[in-house]
């Protein structure tokens, strides 16, 4: 249980933040390789690129956490609570219909991949590895729409005003 | 096997699909995250209309974002946040204060320049809101401006972030029509510089006739040259991202990359940030990109499925059948964009109407280029635009002033800006000084 809280906490960030850090350590790398050693390396671009596939999926679970996501609230902001909750419900019941669709659609590639063991251009490295990206983030992201469908429909429930937006930048 | 070839008559408009796209205004209005409502509607869209595979959105989801331009946005928009807190802002606004502070109107030319400075390293526009907000009104209210037109003149200035080169906007616009974000970059150096002098000219226009500012302050050298030797590093950094890209040393997200290392590099020596702030930086970029790349990834199958249904075409033959006069397309364009602008952010506009709306510009000679950065502009003055101006929220949380109050000052840079965009539009030139 605590092992589950901790990762509800802080999973995401971890994983992020690792990503991340390697992104910009990978890239910087490059240029400085090219400078100095005058040639780039073959994995440098390419693992780059497939983190950011992983972290783009996961960043947009950690803002479905956060209700971050960009929508348009002119109208509904109108709204009584009972209203503005239940479209937030909506949202996120349309948005787990997407996530079962993305999760079809790619698995599909990755069980192929696994099957033939097709490879990276540079790395050669079974492509599955990099396909994972999307179901994996896909499944973060229906957890995190799990979540907010329990916690808005308590406040549908008790009547509560709707969650807003978390601040990025103070 | 489809055929890309058959004439549109083949696709025709059936109820499904028309229901299909009226059904993504309508989960807009309700609320709907962008990203959701862009998804559920181009699977629609695809299961409706049969122009292309449904596996298709499965593969956007993946191949669509392994681009390695890409890259740039979470890193372009942890530059802005780094300068914030690293306080290299403060230091780039002095420069620009013991630029321009002098003259008459000079204080809030100053501030209008600190922006634009910002915007030479940030490729976002929220974080420079934020951080001029916080460090320019209040000086801008001593020196006897009203508030709410000190928020108006910040919110205003800071939408250079994403038209001044490194943009993610540029980043985007690229992805989606298919263009080099270095050429974008290089196209839009000028046309960032006109929105940037022509606020700057309604402030001075708006000040001769109210005598807002009263400055006492007088030119000196010594402390320009100061201010220059402090700032040093941060003034380096838009030399270094946008000659490496110019010269062709970089791509852009090398540079991005390049320019995040060197800020923090520059903070931790400096003493302003230590490691412990690291995390939480990182991890705000990492949102941001989570909540901007996903509408890109799902925006990318409907684009494909409207292009292939014709719409885009229909569209170009319904409008030049009332008028093919290039001003009236350019003006109809400039209304659907100010439209767009003020009721949605820059990234869902950019990624419907881009495609969209680039058969039209072509239409009447505008190449792709020159139409981005038409585009963008024009979109740029959504952040200023009531009710969703991004600009007008963010200094609203941090004056206190009414977001409407701030919206009724930021007319005259409205005017300005769109006078500026209108410009960019007629003339290419601006736009391809650069490039031929």
């Amino acid at each position: 249980m605590k092992l589950i809280r901790f990762l509800d906490r802080n999973g995401e960030k971890i994983l992020a933040l690792w990503l991340y850090l390697f992104i910009v350590v990978v890239i910087f790398n490059e240029v400085l390789r090219r400078f100095v050693l005058s040639y780039s390396s073959l994995w440098g671009e390419e693992t780059a690129r497939y983190s950011f596939i992983y972290m783009v999926w996961i960043g947009a679970a950690m803002a479905v956490k956060d209700r971050l996501h960009i929508r348009i609230t002119i109208l509904v902001d109108r709204l009584n609570y009972r209203l503005q909750n239940f479209f937030s419900l909506l949202a996120w019941l349309l948005g787990m219909i997407l996530a079962v669709i993305a999760l079809r659609y790619s698995l599909e590639p990755f069980m192929l991949s696994i099957k033939y063991q097709s490879v990276t251009d540079g790395l050669r490295i079974v492509q599955a590895w990099y396909l994972f990206a999307v179901p994996f983030g896909f499944s973060l992201i229906m957890i995190r729409f799990a979540q907010a469908v329990i916690e808005d429909a308590r406040r549908l429930v008790a009547n509560q005003p709707p969650r807003g937006r978390e601040k990025l930048f103070q | 096997m489809y055929q890309y070839t058959s004439s549109y008559a083949e696709y025709a408009l059936t109820p499904e699909i028309i229901l299909s796209l009226v059904g993504l205004v309508v989960m807009f209005l309700l609320g709907i995250p962008i990203w959701i409502s862009l998804g559920i509607s181009a699977f629609a869209l695809l299961y409706f209309s049969q122009v292309i595979p449904l596996s298709l959105i499965g593969e956007s989801l993946f191949a669509g974002l392994d681009a390695f331009p890409l890259i740039a946005v979470p890193l372009f928009i942890l530059t802005g946040d780094a300068l914030v807190r690293t306080g290299l802002s403060n230091k780039l606004l002095d420069v620009a204060e013991a630029l321009m502070g002098w003259v008459r109107s000079g204080f809030g030319s100053s501030t209008i320049l600190g922006c634009g400075f910002f915007s030479c390293i940030s490729g976002s526009d929220a974080a420079g809101a934020a951080a001029m907000g916080r460090i320019a009104t209040g000086r801008l209210v001593e020196k006897g401006y009203p508030l709410p037109y000190a928020s108006a003149l910040v919110a205003s200035g800071s939408c250079t972030g994403i038209l001044i080169p490194p943009s993610i906007g540029y980043i985007i616009i690229g992805l989606v029509l298919g263009l080099s974000a270095s050429t974008l970059f290089i196209a839009a150096i000028i046309p960032g510089v006109l929105v940037l002098v022509s606020i700057m000219v309604a402030n001075v226009v708006m000040n001769r006739a109210m005598g807002y500012e009263s400055s006492t302050a007088r030119f000196d050298p010594k402390h320009l040259l100061w201010t220059l030797w402090d700032a040093k590093f941060a003034l380096m950094i838009p030399f270094l991202i946008l000659g490496g890209i110019y010269s062709g040393v970089f791509t852009p997200t090398e540079a991005a990359s390049v320019a995040v290392v060197l800020i923090i590099a520059i903070g931790l020596a400096q003493r302003t940030i230590s490691l412990d702030d690291l995390p939480d930086m990182l991890l705000s970029s990492v949102k941001v990109n989570g909540v901007i790349v996903p509408i890109i990834a799902l925006s990318l199958p409907l684009a494909q499925a409207l292009s292939l249904l014709q719409i885009p075409q229909s569209l170009v033959a319904d409008l030049t059948s009332i008028s093919a006069e290039p001003l009236f397309i350019i003006a109809v364009m400039i209304v659907i964009f100010m439209i767009a602008g003020a009721f949605m952010e820059a990234t869902p506009n950019i990624v419907i109407l881009g495609p969209l709306l680039l058969p039209l510009a072509q239409e009447i000679g505008m190449n792709d280029i020159h139409f981005s950065i038409f585009m963008l502009t024009t979109l740029g003055l959504g952040f200023i635009t009531p009710p969703l101006g991004l600009n007008l929220f963010v200094l609203s949380a941090i004056t206190g002033a009414s977001s409407m109050s701030i919206s009724y000052r930021a007319i005259p840079f409205m005017v300005s800006m769109l006078l500026a965009a209108i410009v960019i539009a007629v003339f290419p030139q601006i736009s391809m000084v650069f490039l031929d």
